[in-house]
This record gives structure tokens, sequence and C-alpha cells, in this order.
């Protein structure tokens, strides 16, 4: 334990690369999902259509699906053989920050949807009879829910900065490139490197305290 | 004529909410609803607004049926009985209307300073919609109405959450618009109220009309 301390106070440059490139990832995967993923949620949540109950089941669903099944649904379309071989992103940080994005999209149209579906209906019929144009509308509509959004962003961040099952799949761990603290974890603890595995893991449990504090203030202050 | 409506029956499941066969409002009328709780009066405002839709029937403005958004004038305005308000300040929010119909920045301002006058919100435009009161909120909401200039404003129990010095100024309020041409329904339990502003009473009873003092139908 001592020395996983060593590694992080010491400044290890892997390490703090490692931890570096993790968070890097999981940042623009969640940007990434932000982007269709809000205008999505407020569709559901607004919109009325034929078949909503059931996409919002599916989109439910979609975000207990577990990530080794998304990152092999990913592989599919990256591999060489792949509709988006071409691209070359499998092995890539491309690829991994598009799996990671894959499943952090699920999340942020799931809480979008139910954070904006909860709000109040004088809040609609507001905007309806101040005769609100869809554009303002729209905004608007970001605005006063955007505790739940700020939210839903947080818990995305917090889904791909935990996973392993896209990173290893996609990234395939290669050092310097794609290698993340789960990914990190998976192959020191294998090596029998626990120094280094159990220094990020430290890093991942500060991470997911983070991230769950925000969650806890952001839904406080939304509520 | 306003406001025609023509064999008008609101269906919620079974329930019978409304059911009015004629019933007119003339520009620039001050038609009071009143009636019991569940009579159908928030109903009746909200169908007058095109919030919601007829199950039976048509409700015609100037001869053509209600739809929201408004597509050309007269325009109308719902307002509800504990109004939303947006996150933001008291000048944001009455604001507010006049934005949603594209005005500019320099319209808006003048539109809203009227309205703050004319309720007496002077001094607390920098307030957000979280530290005001009940009567507060409601005459902020009215006076968001006020400000985007609508033909026709339906309130509903404009005067149930305020305290006694808002009653007045909501009323003084209403008075002024109604002067100015402006067709005011309300609904409301209050009875001072009413006297207060005069005009046409309807009474509301199960979704029927039961008595309409002064009224074209």
């Amino acid at each position: 334990m001592r020395e996983a301390f060593t590694l992080l106070i010491s400044g290890d440059a892997e390490t703090w690369g490692i931890v570096a490139r993790s968070v890097r990832f999981s940042f623009l995967s969640t940007i990434f999902s932000l982007l269709p993923g809000v205008p999505l949620g407020v569709a559901l949540a607004v919109g009325k259509f034929p078949g909503k109950r059931i996409a919002v089941s599916v989109v439910n669903a979609m975000t207990a699906v577990p990530t080794v099944v998304i990152g092999l649904a990913a592989y599919s379309l990256i591999s060489r053989s792949g509709p988006m071989g071409k691209f070359g992103w499998l092995f890539a940080q491309a690829g991994v920050v598009m799996g990671q994005t894959l499943l952090a999209l699920p999340v942020v149209v799931s809480l979008s949807y139910t954070g904006l579906a909860k709000l109040d209906p004088r809040f609609h019929e507001t905007l309806t009879t101040l005769g609100t144009k869809p554009l303002l509308r729209l905004l608007i509509t970001l605005r006063e829910a955007r505790s739940v959004l700020i939210a839903a962003a947080v818990a995305a961040f917090g889904r791909v900065t935990g996973e392993v099952g896209v990173s290893m799949m996609l990234g395939g761990n290669i050092r310097h490139l794609t290698r993340t603290m789960t990914t990190a974890i998976a192959l020191d603890a294998a090596k029998g490197d626990f120094e280094r595995a159990i220094s990020l893991g430290l890093v991942l449990l500060v991470i997911a305290l983070g991230v769950n504090l925000a969650l806890h203030f952001l839904t406080a202050s939304g509520a | 004529m306003m406001y025609e409506l023509v064999d008008v029956k609101l269906l919620y499941g079974q329930r019978v909410a409304l059911s009015i066969p004629a019933m007119l409002i003339g520009k620039g009328e001050r038609v009071a609803l009143m009636g019991p709780n569940g009579s159908g009066k928030t109903s009746l405002l909200k169908l007058m607004d095109g919030l919601i839709g007829p199950s039976e029937g048509r409700v015609l403005l100037e001869g053509k049926t209600v739809v929201k958004p408004a597509p050309a004038r007269p325009r109308s305005v719902y307002l509800h009985q504990y109004p939303y308000l947006l996150s933001g300040t008291v000048a944001y929010n009455v604001g507010f209307g006049c934005r949603a119909l594209g005005m500019d920045a320099r319209e808006i301002r003048r539109r809203a300073e009227e309205a703050i006058a004319l309720l007496g919100l002077e001094g607390m435009e920098g307030r957000t919609n979280r530290a005001l009161s009940g009567g507060e909120a409601q005459r902020v909401a009215l006076a968001r109405a006020m400000a985007t200039g609508a033909e026709i404003l339906l309130l509903d129990e404009p005067s149930a959450s305020a305290d006694t010095a808002s009653v007045a100024l909501i009323a003084e309020a209403i008075r002024r618009c109604s002067e100015a041409g402006t067709t005011v329904v309300f609904s409301t339990h209050d009875e001072d109220f009413t006297r207060a502003l005069e005009g046409r009473r309807v009474r509301l009873n199960a979704g029927r009309i039961e008595n309409d003092e002064g009224g074209a139908a």
C-alpha cells in the first residue's frame, strides 16, 4: 500500500499518464454522448409519437447492458471488415472514445428523459400560452432542467470512467496509447504488479466518490 | 363576437367535465366564472386558450377554431391559479412573454417596466422567483401576461393566493386592462373580488352553466 501511495505522490509519469488519458477519454465520450443524448431525451420527454413507451423501455434497458456487449457491438462496427473499418479506429484512441460514447449515450438519454419528464406540466402550458417558438422553447427547457442535465453528464462520466470491457476490446490496452486506469489495473493485477494497480484503484475510488458527491448535490439542488 | 362556444363537451374518460350548448363572449367583456371546485372553470379557460381541445363541439375565436399557438391575432394568455415562474428574476419573468413573441430588447424592457409599475412590483425586479410569496408570484405572472399586450386574458383564480393588498393591485390592473379593450375572463370563488371588478357573472355547476347574469347565451 505504501508503494502505491509513493507512486502517486512521487508523480510517476506512467501512472499519471494513464490517469490523464482515462480522464481525457471519459471527458470526450461524455461530451460526444451529450450532443445527441440530450436532444433525444428532450424528444422522448416532450414528444408524442407511436411506440414512445417502447422507446423509453429500450433506452432504460440499454443503461444496464454489460460493457463487453457494447464493446462487442462497437468492435463489429470498427473492425477491419466492419462497416466503419476504413477509419482505422480499432486499437486506437478514437475507438475507445467511440465505444465509451455508445456506453454513455443511453445513460444521458435515460436521465435526461427522466428529469425532463418530471418538469411541472404548468411549465409547458406556460410556454405554450405565451406562444414560445420551438427553438426558444428548447433553450428554456434545457435551462430549467440544467441541474438534471448536469447530473446526467456526471453520471455518464462515472459510467465510462469505471468501465473496462469497451476499453479493453476496442483499445487493446496498448501502453502509452489506449491504456486506461481500468485496463491497466486488470493487466497489473494479472502480472502481480499490485503497487500500480492499487495506486490506480485509489484514483478511481476518488473519482467515483467525487462523481457520487457531485450527483448527490446536483440532484438535491434540482429537487 | 370574440368567443363563441357551440355544443361544447369536454369528457375526462366517462365523466362530463363541461357541457355548454352555447355561450358568447363579446370583445372587451369582463366575465367572472364562478362555481364550486370541479365545476369546470379551469377547463373552460383552458379550452378558450386552446391548451386543451373539446371532445365535441367548437370553440371559436372571431369565427375561427381556437388553436395554440395562435396563428394570428387576437392572442390570448392563460394564467394558472398557481402560476409557473421561470428560474430567474422578476424582471426576467415579466419580460419573458415579450421575448417569446420575438420583441427586441428595448421593447421588452419598456413593456416590462410598464407592467411592473402596473402591478406594484417596483423594487422587486432583481428578486428571484424562489424568493416570492404566492401573491407576489401571482402579480409577476399577471405582469408577464399583460406585458405581451394580449387581447384576451384568461385568469384562473387570480386572487386565490394573494393577500388583501395584492388582491387590490390585481383587481385594479385587470380593470385598467379591461378598460383599454382587453377581454378578461377569470375564475374565482371570491365574491368581493368579483364585485370589485363588476361585469358579467357566469355560474357553473357540474360542467353546466347554471346562471349567466348579463350573458348573451
